[in-house]
């Protein structure tokens, strides 16, 4: 489920669908599912900016992201210089990155997985999967509430038996029109470890999407990385070429 | 022969002519012995504990590999036959104990942690006789059968990963085609092992859930035979080399773990140049002594050179001398010593040091081990080299002059 959130929040395509009215209590799987469908079922283009924060320091990066359908994702860094041209590419559950610096297109092996991605709070795994959370989890509807003429569903989620999943539950916030309010990470214990919170939700190509982003650990708030939807625009044409690793290596769009 | 026993009786009185001088000899001797053979089966005690544990530890007497395998260990080199064959052929065979396994390095998470570590898909029935881990076991249970779906992790992982018994872990590792194989397993036993490198890098799960994880049904990549005794494994070696075939590697235990192999080898040597070390210590005091006897008894050797008796003779009597000497102090000293390691067959408790004795592999309880090999050669070894250092004196002895020799004042 890390997957999709992280999906979600790097390439936020949530489609404005409010839920069948008619549905009184409608059923938890489905509205992960209509979710996911909604955000990564159609193809998108994306300008966004990623803000790692740190007691310390804080770094900024500006990257553009391309999808297609929830299998295939590329994510490129325009910004700053000397990050520039460094790439990302997701295909299935498999995935790729490129530093222009030693010029390599590097599979990302199982025992990187659980690293962190870019340095930020998201590791790739949170990045590589998106569609897990559909099957490999248990849904119940906990809670409903209604504000602001939205109804928001609440879902705890919890991972089937052998799933690859380390946390206890899931707790996802969802509004009726499948936008992503909240995404809880807790441990076996029931203790809260990290959560995804959308922190401003707006209009942007044509749909309600969560325009900003934070995730952090709880035990330590000053660590978070925020990322931020600068411009997007979904059911773009997009070339079979452009999830490629030649296309990753030397950029053509 | 009459010479000799003349010889023989005249070297035993004069033994004990100064009897506290000679008693004091054969203390010395009897010492020397004794820390020879009791120092040496301590040692002897600390590798073989030292090997065993290692054997214990896994590699078995004998490991068969697919070809590579010990280069890349992983899922890329798989066994060329299938887990069944391996089973048909192996039970078959007869072996006091044996069992396939599949090992690859993977990546373990949890909540707040990751770990690299060694996964090591067993048959938990065949690898109880094999393993350490099945008698470690000191919460929750060992895995019951290759498709249970549960793992065993060591103490110290747990602690490392903030997980515990009853909790999910996800293992991640890659299948034959290099895809990303991942799921997760519930912890259901947690080992202790008495080095903390076992307790951080294995991961014990059913085989078959870890066949089927990493896609590769009915696959293994490691056999391990015990057969009965680790310092003779070549009937064994030959044994399964004839029913595997070609195409894969068989390897004793003593090259899969280099370590321990070299450790015995290096044994058998440091044995010898430890009993040699002690033994020039102890020689030192022999010829002294045999120089001393020989000097107080310059007038009576030129006396009895004087009334005939041969230079030959003279040196012989003064061999013989210290060669009874010698054998006085290696019959106590081996009784002493046997003695000894008779007294502490229970072991000695090192625990004060067993942190030090742990980063060489050591456990804290020392057994004594006794073989006749190194007693043969502690005895061996002073015998010769005694009568050889004793024969520097005898020789002067018999080559005095007699005239100037009764003449010495």
């Amino acid at each position: 489920m890390a997957k999709q959130s992280a999906i979600l929040s790097v390439v936020i395509s949530l489609l404005a669908h409010p839920l069948a009215a008619s549905a009184q209590q409608p059923d938890a799987a489905e509205i992960v599912r209509g979710a996911i469908d909604h955000w990564r079922g159609t193809s998108s283009y994306s300008e966004m900016t990623m803000i790692i924060h740190r007691p310390d320091w804080q770094r900024t990066m500006s990257m553009r992201g391309w999808t297609e359908g929830d299998k295939r994702t590329l994510v490129r860094v325009t910004e700053p210089q000397k990050d520039r041209g460094n790439g990302t590419l997701m295909i299935d559950n498999t995935m790729w990155t490129y530093s222009p610096k030693v010029n390599r297109v590097i599979k990302i092996p199982s025992s990187m997985m659980s690293q962190s991605w870019m340095g930020s709070d998201f590791s790739n795994k949170d990045i590589s999967r998106s569609d897990d959370i559909v099957d490999q989890y248990e849904h119940n509807l906990i809670g409903t509430t209604e504000a602001g003429g939205h109804v928001t569903y609440e879902i705890q989620s919890v991972p089937h038996e052998d799933a690859a999943v380390v946390w206890g539950k899931e707790v996802l916030t969802v509004r009726d029109d499948y936008v992503l309010i909240g995404h809880e990470f807790y441990d076996q214990d029931g203790m809260l470890v990290k959560k995804l919170t959308s922190l401003e939700i707006g209009e942007m190509g044509g749909r309600s999407v969560a325009i900003r982003q934070r995730m952090g650990k709880v035990d330590e708030p000053d660590e978070w990385t925020e990322v931020r939807i600068d411009a997007i625009e979904y059911g773009v044409e997009l070339n079979d070429n452009v999830f490629t690793q030649s296309n990753l290596r030397n950029p053509r769009n | 022969m009459y010479m000799l026993r003349i010889m023989s009786t005249l070297a035993w009185r004069n033994l004990w002519r100064n009897h506290r001088r000679t008693i004091i000899m054969i203390s010395a001797i009897t010492i020397g012995v004794w820390a020879m053979i009791f120092m040496t089966a301590l040692m002897r005690g600390m590798v073989n504990e030292m090997v065993r544990d290692g054997i214990r530890a896994l590699p078995g007497h004998v490991q068969i590999h697919g070809r590579g395998f010990l280069d890349d260990p992983g899922i890329n080199n798989l066994l060329p036959m299938k887990d069944e064959d391996v089973t048909a052929s192996f039970d078959a065979a007869g072996f006091d104990a044996w069992a396939g396994r599949i090992r690859v390095p993977a990546v373990v998470t949890s909540e707040r942690d990751s770990r690299g570590i060694t996964l090591y898909g067993i048959d938990p029935v065949r690898e109880r006789d094999i393993t350490f881990v099945a008698g470690d076991i000191v919460e929750g249970r060992f895995l019951e059968d290759a498709d249970d779906s549960g793992v065993v992790i060591g103490r110290k992982l747990a602690d490392n990963l903030e997980t515990e018994l009853g909790k999910r872990i996800v293992i991640m590792s890659q299948d034959p085609d290099n895809e990303i194989a991942d799921r997760g397993f519930r912890i259901v036993g947690i080992f202790e092992a008495r080095l903390e490198a076992y307790e951080t890098s294995m991961l014990f799960a059913g085989k078959s859930a870890i066949q089927k994880m990493l896609n590769v049904p009915d696959r293994i990549n490691e056999v391990v035979v015990l057969g009965d005794d680790y310092r003779n494994v070549d009937p064994v070696v030959r044994k399964v080399t004839d029913l595997v075939g070609p195409g894969v590697e068989v390897l004793p235990w003593y090259e899969v773990d280099s370590y321990l192999g070299t450790m015995m080898t290096v044994m058998d040597g440091f044995v010898l140049v430890w009993m040699i070390v002690v033994f020039l210590a102890l020689s030192f005091g022999l010829v002294n002594t045999l120089v001393m006897a020989v000097f107080e008894r310059v007038r009576e050797i030129g006396l009895m050179m004087a009334l005939g008796m041969r230079p030959t003779s003279i040196l012989l009597q003064i061999v013989i001398e210290s060669l009874l000497l010698l054998l006085l102090g290696l019959l106590i000293g081996n009784v002493l010593a046997g003695a000894t390691v008779y007294w502490l067959r229970d072991g000695i408790d090192i625990s004060v040091v067993a942190a030090g004795m742990e980063m060489f592999g050591a456990s804290s309880l020392l057994y004594p081990q006794l073989t006749a090999h190194d007693v043969v050669l502690a005895n061996v070894v002073v015998l010769i080299l005694g009568s050889i250092a004793s024969l520097s004196p005898a020789w002067r002895a018999s080559r005095y002059d007699p005239i100037e020799a009764i003449t010495k004042v």
